[in-house]
């Protein structure tokens, strides 16, 4: 996981659905607190996979345009093998998992 | 005054309706009506389509700046009047294409143990799957 600059904090475009959840969170002012607040999320949800941040200019956000959501799969030779639709509509994990099986042989 | 016929009370009703929908149709039919009618639909038509154009050009801007003007209109609004989903879809597709290089990136783990640099993986031939979010 790369984790990014923040889809809906409470001080810019705070969502219903973040009050509900509890997952309210002010843009982050520095790299020290978005690492706070990727910290929390990575508690909170129990993610399990390696966690990257990206650094406070949103470098590599901006490479992939990655913002709010979206996944990609690099290939061995470290090429593009699927890059998902821009999120919250185009994050399927349906599509991740079967460029998955395209490139990586069943044992 | 039209007189009541006790054997069809509906009669009454049916003519009146007849005499509505004549009015109706006078009116429609009058060509300053017509015209009027057609300069409206033409009118909101433009302003639809700049309306998008305007909201594509903010999906364009940086996440903060788009964020921060959709804070700013009523809660549905862009949903329902404009086809956000499919601007949203062609402003964020990006300039990454499968098949391209995978732009480098060296990034801090979380737990500040080590820095994970992306080439490291194509070096040892290993597939990587990156997932961009956050928590909000």
């Amino acid at each position: 996981m790369v984790y990014i600059t923040e889809a809906h904090p409470s001080d810019i475009w705070q969502m219903q659905s973040n009050i509900k959840d509890q997952v309210v969170f002010a843009t982050p002012k520095n790299e020290e607190e978005r690492a706070a607040v990727a910290g929390s999320c990575v508690r909170k949800l129990g993610i399990k996979i390696p966690a990257l941040l990206d650094e406070f200019g949103n470098s590599t956000e901006s490479a992939y345009t990655g913002w709010p959501d979206r996944m990609y799969l690099i290939d061995a030779a470290g090429h593009v093998a699927y890059k998902s639709k821009p999120g919250p509509f185009g994050f399927k994990s349906e599509e991740l998992k079967a460029a998955i099986e395209r490139i990586v042989p069943t044992h | 005054m039209l007189p009541y016929n006790s054997s069809n009370p509906g009669l009454l009703t049916s003519r009146m309706t007849a005499t509505k929908l004549t009015a109706i149709k006078q009116f429609a039919t009058n060509p300053a009506v017509s015209k009027t009618v057609i300069a409206t639909c033409i009118l909101l038509a433009v302003l639809w389509v700049l309306g998008c154009g305007a909201l594509y050009r903010i999906m364009l801007r940086p996440p903060e700046a788009f964020a921060g003007f959709m804070a700013k209109l009523p809660g549905p609004v862009p949903f329902l009047l404009f086809p956000f989903e499919t601007l949203w879809m062609r402003a964020r597709s990006g300039t990454l294409h499968p098949g391209d290089p995978a732009p480098d990136f060296s990034l801090a783990k979380l737990d500040k143990t080590a820095h994970v640099q992306l080439s490291t993986f194509s070096a040892q031939q290993r597939p990587v799957v990156l997932i961009f979010g956050s928590y909000t």
